[in-house]
């Protein structure tokens, strides 16, 4: 039996082999002379149509190999010019355009409008109305970081929580289709209050709901975070520095990731959330593991968040009670002149705004969303309507997170910055 | 009913209706500089910039400023150890119609001192240029572009000045202007011919890209940690 | 006499029986039969998903309402393996020569599905950068209106595809699957067409339907009405 000592070509025979330092490897072929392998940079273009895009993006990457060099993101197939509709439309009527911006959290931005609406001619809505719209905000939060935890899972090969957290997601859709009638477009406010009340049976829909989601919580919670694939591809990935966030532009649970202690709803709050008792997830690295763990507990937290606001959710009108913002009840319009000239009125023109404008911050799913009203004396329609969409501000810092990564680590950022190019193009 | 009201249907076609104030400068309260320490600290440093400030919205203070030293109004709000508005929420544009100045509309935040403020900059539509700030706030970059792409406001040393969400050789112009028609200034025939006329694999070529070459040319501080096996030196993997 | 009378397609005989052009035979019919059955129920959706739709779309082949059991639960994002092209949202024209590529890309044969009043008019989005409904770019065999529409529209309009499927008959095969070389990648409809499309305002209210020139007298009122 002839030994196993050959004689190896150290020098030659080292990019090719594994082993450590000094150590020829048994497997590392010798005496083969340095292959030419072409040297160049790779184009590689992902999209616009591309399953792993999170919607039509194109990223024109240069590779050298697997790894990234460069990254120029290509936006603006989706613009469907909301803000110049808005500019065409009354106050109310640009509701439904909201839902169709951030589709898998609408009831966060129909919220956010018109919040920023009534901030603008300074109306106060009743403390039912602030309350079903912290419920529904917080819901859509859910909403929308299941969207993200299902598409991230499936982007990185994890099948099954994509088919859990759609399961849950179904049972949301169930809820705004209670509420409105519609599953995703449900432009369920007005300016001065909602569309209409919660139905009978609504309350304890979402009591069932929010006493079974914990449990496919966990379910996602022990397939994934403990799981040494999902750490080995989201953990040191995508890092980014405190400052570098906060200059970047970030929001949301991006920023948090990072360790900045920054979430409107504690900073800037609206609707009493100083008065609720939440905590809001802070993390340390900045990168895909962190993220992924914030949003998580952001589910949690506002699970807990539903739960309080339950309980306060007060009695009384959930529309402000001043016909010229509110419409009257159909039976009101239909046998009272007045109230049949109130509803003439606002249908057809709309209420009439002061001059101004408004930016309001609101936490959204993916970050802070900004809605930037301004009107003029008497407007029934805005002059401006801009909305500071949280996602085409964290997209832009992609080619700083994703350089000096492998093409693999660049779909897991993309999918961590929970994105919607809806929102990006408006 | 009124022979002026307009119904629901042509209010749908018609855009907004422009009064012929002052933009901002009207009724409405203008608020006391004491309230806001940033916008206290403005007026005693920038007196000749600052043309005006207002109280909107109950508690939102909105200032205007002069074009010509905005980089350094807002370079010394960023920097300044009593205001250090160091989040850019928000750069957009708005514009009034009727021939009134564009604004460029900056939204701060402070995270330190929780402070929010709005700096509104005019420009007349015949000098639409103001300093990027891009240098200040890497945030600004996209949005930036943005109002470029729509407004037509040129940046001054903008890293990137192109379109970002028409395509870059969008020739019916800027399209949130007042004077930009709903449907576009083509016909949809003309629309649909030089929309396939596009190549789709524009943007795909090295010179649209910074850097090009040969790996070696890749620092290996840059490429972070990642493998790269044509620089390995002996006993290193 | 015999089965070429009842058959359709009219008298037929033996030697005019098999693929191509000629009328169908019984041998045909079954072979038709077969391989409708073998596509309708083994269809290689390609979604084209962009917007809401696109979610109502993933939550059809999510599992409470499973496209999985019609065969189509294999999404393949290669057009050059994809039966049914879906496109699921609004497309604006920066988007239009992407997908007038993918369904250059995709091998016959192909149907197409336009989900949503965004791909089959432009829907809310009457707007400068719109495409007012995909088949002035792509033939669509199935429109599916809604917005977004249910699950269970997307389900019915993929069942009409398969109704489509079902009636297809291989003696017709060069009629199914003709596509003039000189026309791909052109816009589907004339100029004329196009224009038309985009309802009683033309492209503006003040531009002109055909020419684009700008009208200055307003479109005469119908005298028919109280004011």
């Amino acid at each position: 039996m002839s030994s196993n000592t050959v004689e190896f070509n150290i020098g030659q025979g080292r990019e090719m082999g594994v082993g450590g330092a000094g150590t020829p490897s048994p497997l590392a072929p010798f005496d083969i002379p340095e292959p030419d392998i072409g040297t160049e940079r790779m184009l590689i273009n992902l999209g616009p149509q591309h399953p792993a895009t999170h919607g039509v993006l194109r990223l024109v990457c240069e590779l050298d190999g697997e790894t990234v060099t460069e990254i120029v993101p290509h936006i603006g197939y989706l613009h469907s010019s909301f803000e110049k509709l808005g500019e065409y439309r009354t106050w109310n009527q640009i509701v439904p355009l909201t839902d169709r911006m951030d589709y898998l959290a609408p009831l966060i931005y129909n919220c956010a409008y018109v919040m920023s609406v009534e901030k603008l001619m300074g109306i106060e809505v009743t403390e039912r109305c602030k309350v079903v719209r912290v419920i529904l905000m917080e819901l859509d939060r859910i909403f929308g970081h299941l969207l993200w935890l299902g598409t991230t899972a499936i982007d990185v090969g994890a099948f099954t929580p994509f088919l859990y957290s759609f399961q849950q997601r179904e049972k949301i859709y169930q809820l705004h289709e209670a509420l409105t009638g519609a599953r995703i477009t449900t432009s369920a406010t007005r300016v001065g209050g909602m569309m209409a009340d919660l139905p009978k049976g609504w309350l304890d829909q979402l009591v069932e709901f929010v006493d079974e989601f914990p449990k496919t919580l966990g379910e996602v919670h022990r397939l994934l975070t403990g799981n040494q694939i999902h750490i080995g591809r989201t953990q040191g990935i995508g890092s980014i520095s405190a400052a570098d966030a906060i200059n970047y532009g970030f929001t949301g649970p991006n920023l948090r990731a990072a360790g900045v202690a920054y979430d409107v709803r504690k900073d800037r709050p609206y609707y009493d959330y100083e008065t609720y008792d939440f905590e809001v997830p802070i993390g340390e690295h900045g990168d895909c593991y962190d993220r992924y763990l914030c949003r998580m507990e952001e589910m949690t937290q506002s699970v807990g968040l539903l739960r309080q606001a339950m309980k306060r959710l007060p009695g009384g009108p959930i529309n402000v009670e001043d016909p010229n913002i509110s419409l009257p009840s159909k039976t009101d319009a239909m046998s009272d002149m007045e109230s049949m000239i109130h509803h003439f009125k606002l249908i057809t023109e709309g209420i009439p705004a002061p001059e101004g404008d408004c930016y309001m911050a609101i936490e959204a799913s993916k970050g802070e969303l900004g809605m930037y009203v301004v009107a003029e004396e008497g407007s029934t329609k805005p002059v401006r309507w801009r909305v500071r969409p949280p996602s085409f501000v964290n997209l832009s810092v992609i080619p700083k997170l994703a350089t000096g990564h492998l093409l693999s680590d660049l779909i897991m950022i993309n999918a961590s910055l929970d994105i919607v190019l809806g929102e990006i193009d408006r | 009913m009124a022979d002026d009201s307009i119904s629901g249907l042509d209010a749908v076609e018609e855009g907004p209706v422009s009064s012929s104030t002052d933009s901002g400068g009207g009724q409405g309260s203008t608020g006391s500089p004491d309230e806001h320490p940033t916008l206290a600290a403005l007026l005693d440093r920038y007196p000749d910039e600052i043309v005006r400030y207002r109280l909107n919205a109950g508690d939102q203070y909105v200032v205007w400023m002069k074009p010509d030293r905005s980089h350094e109004i807002l370079e010394w709000l960023k920097d300044d150890a009593d205001h250090l508005y160091d989040m850019m929420s928000d750069v957009t544009g708005l514009d009034y119609g009727n021939g009134r100045p564009i604004n460029v509309v900056y939204q701060m935040y402070s995270t330190t001192y929780k402070l929010a403020l709005r700096i509104r900059c005019e420009l007349p539509l015949d000098a639409l240029e103001i300093d990027s700030v891009v240098d200040l706030w890497q945030a600004a970059n996209w949005l930036e572009r943005e109002v470029y792409d729509l407004f037509g406001v040129t940046f001054r040393n903008h890293p990137d000045h192109r379109r970002i969400l028409m395509p870059d050789d969008y020739a019916e112009g800027h399209p949130l202007r007042k004077d930009f028609p709903l449907r576009g200034r083509f016909s949809r025939a003309e629309q649909t011919r030089r929309a396939l006329n596009q190549d789709v694999e524009r943007f795909y070529l090295a010179e649209d890209l910074v850097r090009g070459g040969a790996p070696q040319e890749v620092a290996a501080a840059e490429v972070g940690g990642a493998i790269s096996p044509s620089e390995s030196d002996g006993g290193e993997t | 006499m015999g089965l070429g009378d009842i058959l359709p397609g009219g008298g037929v005989s033996a030697t005019t029986g098999g693929f191509g052009a000629e009328t169908p035979t019984f041998f045909t019919s079954k072979v038709d039969a077969l391989i409708n059955w073998g596509r309708m129920n083994s269809l290689w959706p390609m979604p084209f998903g962009t917007a809401c739709c696109a979610i109502e779309m993933m939550a059809s082949a999510a599992s409470n309402y499973d496209l999985a059991r019609f065969g189509m639960e294999r999404m393949s994002f290669s057009p050059r393996q994809a039966d049914v092209l879906i496109c699921a949202g609004r497309v604006p024209y920066k988007l239009a020569p992407v997908l007038r590529r993918i369904w250059d890309q995709m091998p016959q044969p192909k149907w197409s599905i336009s989900m949503g009043a965004c791909a089959s008019s432009g829907g809310v989005f009457d707007v400068y950068s719109m495409v007012q409904g995909i088949d002035t770019i792509i033939p669509v065999d199935v429109y599916i209106p809604g917005c977004p529409p249910r699950p269970e529209g997307l389900i019915y309009g993929l069942m009409m595809i398969q109704e489509k499927i079902r009636e297809e008959s291989l003696s017709k095969h060069f009629e199914h699957r003709a596509e003039d070389p000189a026309l791909v990648a052109l816009p589907r409809a004339s100029a004329a067409e196009v224009v038309g499309l985009t309802g009683p305002f033309g492209n503006s209210t003040q531009q002109d339907q055909l020419t684009g020139g700008i009208i200055v007298a307003p479109d005469t009122v119908p005298d028919d009405l109280l004011s």
